[in-house]
């Protein structure tokens, strides 16, 4: 057996390598034999001339022959394809234009695909690096109902990670992680990078070992406070450390505290981290107790409410899902029971229904799905359609060709060649198109690429690139589809190709008509195109009505300071001294309008406590009202505007009478129909005196700029915490201007390595309107390329048009046609074309609206202005393409239309 | 040409082949004859046909070829059988006459 295939491989690689040896030989064996015949005749008496006659008679054709043997070596179809290549490419090359036109049209559409692919790929389908067995990975989510139904949160504790870890039976494996920004290092070379914060357990879960010295065990990782050592990543370890060895037993200073370098992670190893690959691994109770030290250390793993990191599980093999989700369910309604003993305030379990998910181990995947992940997988999908409109594009241009061909293809099928021969010829051709389109492509993806993914991934995330087995199968999957839709147009026409017909007409051939097939493609286009350009219209209009919306404060003017304090904690009345000095400090800042402290910046963080009013069984059922706190100057240098009442003055000091502003929202929902000003609740516990309200506030967006209710309220800084205050400066123009200078003032104030982040508010802001930026920018650019694409089409297929029947359209002016009239006929075929995919076009994008609805922003899917708007566009563009060739065909005199063949 | 000659039936040529090859390696011009006189001159074997047989026969590892001199001393290509080549002459002979015998049978019939 293995013999036979293996005499079979020897035997048709020479075939194929030694060819032309073959054929020699061939001959030779042949040319043996005649002449061993012709020899016997002539034996027999035969003269040399008779003899061969004989010999070749009795031999039958010898070119017949020859074919048959040729076919007997089973290489047959490789020596067509190498001829149907030769040809392909001998064909191309006579036509550059075509070939280039079509190379290019591919290469666009198969690079935004192999682009995009790389992105959601990442994004939702693959794994963390070196993670062993993802299938049985879970990340865990919490849930529970509120007011607005039921909510989904990853966001835990790591006193419910402990609760997981006792109370569960299906897993073999928990761990609690998280990645935060840290200052890594002292000096001048220090930074603030991404720090993996990870229970020793997360190890566990990955194929990895240190490339040098070790891991931290489960009994580095303990509470209160976990060992000082420090994991570094790989890459880290070849950027700070040049990869020497020496690294290991250096002490690293990362946040406030020193620790000990003790390993290396291999090459990839990034953890479990939706922000890239972090730079270190520290235990996540060294960094909790470091955190948390003091006196209320016990608070991180006893208490439940600083919710920071998230837990990953790996199922026992054999457990299913179901069952893991169960066991979940189970502990979490024990870990709320164990909340509920400490803050007997929560809803109660009845009606908070707590439970747990176990999702996929990629947070994209799971229940909380970012917008811009969304909108990528949107973009992927755009981008198939400019796929479509480009292979449509190409197609037309194949027919095209092969009309033009016709006569050669009936000459071809006259002389004898099969049509299977002639269908493999033509597919060669569109496949080798393809191919060079992938190519271009792949080029153009890893160009252009590189701009796609800065605006869809996290800085740092690596992503499909050329070398990506992935991507790679990807695009040549792509390629070939590409090929096989674009050479299955001409094939169509070419089966049905009347050879008698084919061979009498000429040139001079009146009765053209334009395939029903090349029709459909342009139609096809045009509505692709509606398709995308209503897409892009209404992302363009949510970002507008995203971008005018108020958030309840001034964003382009103001800049949020935090000072980090490093090395020895200060006592709180110095921390409250500090932020008044760097608040002097501020407001002395040319170019600085005002400066006030506050304590949370907007969707960066948020301050909560139990609230309790007189008349209201439980506050928290009504909503989560969050608190920022602020000085007298804080309503005037965030630009929110007091409705009723007043804001802060210097008289609300510590010790005086407990004052507060509540936003609209907060008055409406605590006491509604009433006015709010007078009333009065009590923060933390209901045995703390009444905190007096004294202002109403427009509403704001603290936590989302879509959904929040605005449920906010503002106590005097001097009575609420002022130690922990951070800075707000208002500039004069935007906040950008001044941000360098007051980090340069602010600096020297801070004591010991301590330093000031000053970011302006719009930096904050613009990313919570990235998916909007985002779905705006790809739509408009892919939907633009997807028109440009369409009017070429359509353009290129009127041209086409024109010239053919440049006889019948010159007899038609020689009869008497004015130049309007044939610019009107013309024109009206392509309006007809145009106004057929308009029409489908608008239906399906009607269709598909009510998925993108939740992507737009206050702007419905189905708005008639929008569709009228592209509408026109289309059909202009429509209406030049066609009258571009339609002017130049009148231009022709009809002597010399008619004198051409 | 005398018309009692026999059509070869389909797919026999290769058996023939290897019955003739299996008394030593041959040329194809003497193979066409062996079997032309084996037979009694009653099988009419194209001389053509011969070749895309044994190049078949080649690439399936049945006959090995190599040149040598031949008789009157010119090149020539020489077939011989190969290990695989007499097992499936064993084969296809069994093949053969267990259909002839069937046949016979059948035809013998009534």
């Amino acid at each position: 057996m293995w013999a036979r295939l293996w005499s079979e491989a020897r035997y048709r690689a020479r075939a194929v390598f030694r060819r032309e040896a073959l054929e020699r030989e061939l001959d030779e064996e042949l040319r043996f034999h005649l002449e061993q015949e012709a020899a016997r005749h002539r034996a027999a008496g035969l003269p040399a001339a008779e003899a061969m006659r004989q010999a070749r008679l009795a031999f039958g054709g010898l070119e017949v022959v020859k074919e048959q043997t040729r076919d007997g070596r089973g290489v047959r179809w490789l020596e067509r394809a190498g001829q149907d290549l030769r040809y392909a490419v001998r064909a191309l090359r006579r036509t550059p234009g075509f070939t280039v036109a079509v190379i290019a049209t591919l290469g666009l559409g198969v690079g935004i695909n192999a682009a995009m692919f790389g992105i959601v790929d990442r994004l939702l389908f693959r794994a963390p690096p070196l993670l062993r067995d993802p299938a049985r990975v879970h990340r865990v989510y919490l849930q529970w109902h509120n007011r607005n139904g039921l909510a989904t949160g990853a966001m835990m504790g790591y006193a419910s990670y402990l609760d997981f870890r006792r109370a569960t039976t299906q897993f073999d494996a928990l761990a609690g992680y998280s990645v935060r920004s840290l200052p890594v290092g002292s000096g001048p070379a220090s930074a603030e990078l991404p720090v993996g914060v990870i229970s020793a357990t997360l190890f566990d879960f990955f194929d990895a070992a240190p490339v040098l010295g070790r891991f931290f065990t489960a009994a580095e990782d303990t509470v209160p406070l976990g060992a000082q050592v420090a994991v570094l990543s790989h890459g880290f370890w070849q950027a700070r450390y040049g990869g020497r060895p020496d690294a290991l037993g250096q002490v690293l200073r990362v946040g406030t505290a020193a620790y000990t370098i003790i390993g290396v992670a291999p090459r990839g190893f990034e953890g479990i981290s939706d922000e890239g690959p972090p730079a270190l691994f520290i235990p996540i109770t060294a960094y909790a107790g470091v955190f948390r030290a003091g006196p209320n250390v016990a608070n991180y793993y006893t208490r439940y409410n600083w919710s920071w990191m998230q837990l990953v599980v790996r199922r026992k093999p054999g457990v299913t899902r179901a069952a893991a989700e169960a066991d979940l369910s189970r502990a979490q309604r024990q870990s709320y029971e164990a909340q509920r003993a400490i803050s007997p305030g929560m809803t109660a379990p009845e009606i908070a229904r707590p439970a747990a998910l176990a999702g996929p181990v990629q947070a994209e995947r799971g229940p909380n799905q970012s917008t811009v992940t969304r909108v990528a997988t949107w973009v992927s999908g755009v981008a198939l359609i400019v796929l479509l409109i480009a292979c449509a594009n190409v197609a037309n241009l194949m027919l095209a060709r092969a009309v033009r061909r016709r006569r050669e293809i009936a000459v071809r099928l006259a002389l004898g060649v099969s049509r299977g021969r002639l269908f493999g010829q033509l597919l060669t051709e569109s496949l080798l198109l393809a191919g060079a389109g992938a190519v271009v492509g792949l080029l153009l993806a890893r160009t252009g690429g590189a701009l796609l993914r800065a605006l869809f991934l996290p800085a740092n995330v690596a992503a499909g690139t050329l070398a990506d087995p992935r991507t790679a199968a990807f695009v040549l999957a792509v390629a070939a589809l590409a090929g096989g839709l674009t050479g299955l147009a001409p094939l169509l026409q070419a089966r049905r190709t009347d050879l008698v017909e084919a061979l009498k007409s000429g040139a001079r051939d009146g009765g053209y008509r334009r395939s029903r097939l090349r029709t459909g493609l342009l139609a096809l286009q045009a509505a692709l195109s509606v398709v995308l350009l209503v897409g892009a219209a209404l992302f363009v209009q949510s970002l507008r009505n995203v971008r005018a919306l108020r958030l309840g404060y001034d964003v382009d003017p103001v800049v949020y300071i935090y000072p980090e304090q490093r090395g020895a904690r200060l006592a709180d009345a110095e921390a409250a001294a500090l932020r008044l000095r760097l608040l002097e400090s501020a407001r002395a800042v040319p170019g600085v309008e005002s400066a006030a402290l506050g304590l949370t910046v907007p969707f960066w963080d948020t301050w909560n406590d139990n609230l309790f009013v007189a008349g209201i069984d439980s506050v928290e059922r009504l909503g989560s009202f969050t608190i920022q706190a602020g000085s007298p100057e804080f309503f005037a240098t965030l630009g929110t505007r007091i409705l009723r009442g007043r804001g802060f003055t210097a008289e609300d000091r510590a010790g005086a009478p407990l004052v507060a502003v509540v936003s609209q929202a907060m008055a409406g929902t605590l006491w509604p129909g009433r006015e709010a000003l007078g009333e009065c609740f009590r923060i933390g516990a209901d045995t703390v005196p009444c905190t007096t309200v004294v202002g109403i506030a427009e509403d704001i967006h603290q936590n989302s700029v879509t959904t929040d209710r605005g449920l906010s309220y503002y106590l005097p800084i001097a009575q609420f915490h002022p130690e922990a205050a951070v800075i707000f400066a208002r500039g004069r123009g935007h906040g950008r201007e001044v941000r360098e200078l007051l980090r340069q003032t602010l600096q020297p104030e801070m004591p010991g390595e301590g330093y000031v982040n000053v970011t302006p508010l719009r930096d904050i802001v613009d990313p919570e309107l990235r998916s909007w930026q985002l779905g705006a920018t790809m739509f408009v650019a892919l939907g633009g390329l997807a028109l440009v694409l369409a009017a070429v089409g359509l353009y290129g297929v009127m041209a086409y048009d024109v010239a053919q029947r440049a006889h019948e359209l010159g007899v038609r002016m020689a009869l008497g046609a004015r130049a309007p009239d044939v610019v009107r006929m013309v024109v009206g075929d392509g309006m007809r074309i145009a106004v057929a995919g308009v029409a489908v076009g608008s239906l399906i994008a009607l269709w598909s609206g009510r998925w993108l609805a939740p992507l737009l922003f206050e702007q419905s899917p189905a708005d008639p202005v929008v569709f009228g708007v592209v509408a026109g566009v289309l059909l202009l563009v429509a209406t030049m393409a066609s009258a571009i060739p339609a002017l130049r065909a009148t231009r022709v005199s009809p002597t010399v239309a008619l004198r051409t063949e | 040409m005398s018309d009692d000659r026999l059509e070869l039936p389909q797919g026999t040529l290769d058996l023939l082949i290897l019955k003739a090859l299996s008394l030593g390696a041959q040329h194809g011009w003497a193979i066409s004859e062996r079997l032309h006189q084996v037979s009694r001159a009653t099988l009419q074997v194209p001389q053509g046909s011969l070749y895309p047989a044994l190049h078949r026969l080649e690439r399936r590892g049945w006959i090995a070829a190599h040149w040598d001199a031949s008789d009157n001393n010119r090149r020539a290509k020489y077939y011989e059988l190969t290990r695989d080549g007499r097992r499936q002459l064993k084969v296809e002979a069994a093949e053969w006459r267990r259909l002839t015998v069937a046949v016979d049978l059948v035809l013998g019939m009534g």
